[in-house]
């Protein structure tokens, strides 16, 4: 769905206009990390990024941080903290502000923290297992850190104390 | 596995089903998953189409994958993986100067592809054994060397990952999550392996140093290290030496606490119950001894308790809390198995293949 407006679209639900600067942030973290506005952590960048110095995957890593964030965003709103209508909440599933296919896992049991789709889908691995990145903390032999390798992902199990906001020390470069 | 050819130039690609690997290129898990691609690389030695296998022999290991394809591997009775000899472990060059086998595969281009081609069709028809012959015959002299040369434990070290080429030049920016090892290379002259030269045995660098000298190898026949390692190792225990004979022939250096024989991996530990006395005994023995005609070699034993449950399963285990866990937590062993071990590695219990759940 384009986000564009002109005078042909409906206008946006009541309560649109108090998330509209947040949503407009993650649109802009999507296309180009330069502009980054004070509010919001430091990190992950997007489209615009250069990937010098990067793994061929780690490049697309911050793409799927975004989404998920935006999305986490949403999910929280509406259902956390119950701020916005069901109204604009469908308007914004609609109109591509968040994705409602990774909220409806994040609805179920031991999936609330799901990092990405991929990382959940079986058909994309060899022996047909999830992601390495869903294996909870202590089932890893200890202190090794895996970064998953569809979207950097560090471990989303609900049980290994994951943050909902994939952890700000993930995908920054390291000395 | 293939059909009958019309044209006997023409090539039939290889599709195996298993591949032919050593125990030590599998890694001690007895469960594997492993996964199968029919024509996914060529040949190392051949370059022909070939079936790989890739699977994890361990964990914190590299994914190791057949390099050689079933035919080459075939000829000279060899992992694919590894290309070390599937009886003895040891490189095609050691074994062939052992058992005094000739090469004549040829090497060039197409000499090499036509020699390949035959060679398949030779190992299609299911009468004709492997390699060249020499292997079913005796030549026992050369076969008892090469028993003395192999190893008696898995050399798990080798299906480690590799070294880390960002750090070594000193800028690893994966850090923690970086699944290569974050070590310094070392030893010159292993250092520069072709793999063809291994397969042909020709300067083969390995090969040279394991001729070389068994004694003069790796065995350091210095000053013992750890203070507290009272025991001597002893290798070469063939079945004719008993217990009895061991001690008799160490009880004048000092008291002994124990003497542990494990004929099955060919050695012995002589603990003692004072430093002294080890010391003594290495001293006067440490060069090499010989109990009833057999050549022994003693060294140091490695700082780990010696006792019952090491003498059913071989001598090097793993470390008393790791065995501990895995008496505490180990799964059940695989059906049909239990009980009746043909290698450790069958064991699931043996090496670090526990379950996580405490």
């Amino acid at each position: 769905m384009p986000k564009i407006r002109s005078s042909r679209t409906k206008r946006a639900p009541e309560g649109f206009d108090e998330i509209e600067p947040t949503l407009k942030e993650f649109q802009q973290k999507m296309k180009d990390g330069k502009f980054i506005l004070p509010l919001c952590s430091s990190v992950p960048v997007s489209e615009n990024d250069p990937h010098e110095g990067k793994r061929k995957v780690e490049a697309l890593w911050p793409v799927f941080r975004i989404h998920h964030q935006r999305s986490r965003y949403v999910y929280e709103l509406f259902y956390k903290r119950k701020a916005i209508s069901k109204d604009l909440y469908e308007y914004l599933l609609k109109q591509g502000y968040a994705d409602g296919n990774l909220i409806a896992k994040w609805k179920k049991a031991g999936y609330e923290k799901v990092c990405c789709l991929r990382c959940i889908q079986p058909k994309d691995t060899n022996f047909g297992t999830t992601c390495v990145c869903r294996v909870p903390r202590d089932m890893l032999e200890e202190g090794k850190v895996i970064e998953c390798i569809h979207c950097g992902c560090r471990g989303c199990s609900s049980g290994s104390g994951a943050g909902s906001a994939k952890g700000s020390s993930s995908s920054a470069p390291k000395e | 596995m293939a059909q009958i050819k019309a044209d006997p130039n023409k090539q039939s690609w290889e599709e195996a089903e298993f591949p032919i690997l050593c125990e030590t290129c599998l890694g001690d898990n007895p469960y594997l998953r492993m996964t199968k691609q029919s024509q996914a690389k060529e040949c190392k030695v051949c370059t022909r189409p070939f079936t790989v296998f890739r699977w994890c022999p361990g964990v914190g290991m590299r994914f190791k994958k057949t390099e050689i394809c079933q035919t080459c591997s075939k000829v000279k009775n060899v992992c694919q993986t590894c290309l070390l000899d599937l009886e003895f472990g040891l490189p095609v060059q050691v074994r062939d100067t052992a058992l005094g086998l000739e090469d004549n595969a040829p090497r060039s281009d197409v000499n090499k592809e036509y020699f390949a081609q035959n060679m398949d069709a030779h190992f299609q028809n299911p009468d004709n054994g492997l390699g060249e012959g020499g292997f079913g015959k005796a030549n026992s002299a050369g076969r008892e060397m090469l028993k003395k040369l192999q190893r008696t434990e898995p050399y798990y070290k080798r299906n480690r990952q590799h070294i880390c080429s960002f750090f070594v030049k000193g800028n690893c920016t994966r850090g923690a999550e970086c699944p290569y090892r974050h070590e310094m290379p070392q030893e010159g002259e292993l250092k520069h392996q072709n793999i063809k030269d291994r397969y042909y045995g020709t300067n083969d660098p390995v090969a040279r140093k394991i001729m070389a000298g068994p004694k003069a190898g790796a065995r350091q026949t210095g000053p013992p290290e750890d203070q507290s390692i009272t025991s001597l190792f002893i290798t070469g225990v063939t079945e004719d030496i008993k217990e009895p004979d061991v001690r008799g022939f160490f009880y004048v250096f000092g008291e002994i606490k124990s003497i542990v024989v494990v004929h099955k991996s060919k050695c012995a530990f002589v603990n003692f119950t004072t430093r002294a006395g080890a010391e003594l005994a290495f001293e006067k023995s440490g060069g090499g001894v010989s109990l009833q005609g057999v050549p022994l070699r003693v060294s140091w034993a490695k700082s780990r308790p010696v006792g019952a449950r090491t003498e059913q399963k071989g001598e090097t285990g793993p470390t008393p809390e790791a065995v501990m866990n895995a008496l505490q937590a180990g799964p059940p062993p695989p059906p049909g198995s239990a009980g009746s071990f043909t290698y450790p590695s069958q064991d699931p219990t043996y090496q670090g293949s526990t379950s996580k759940h405490r």
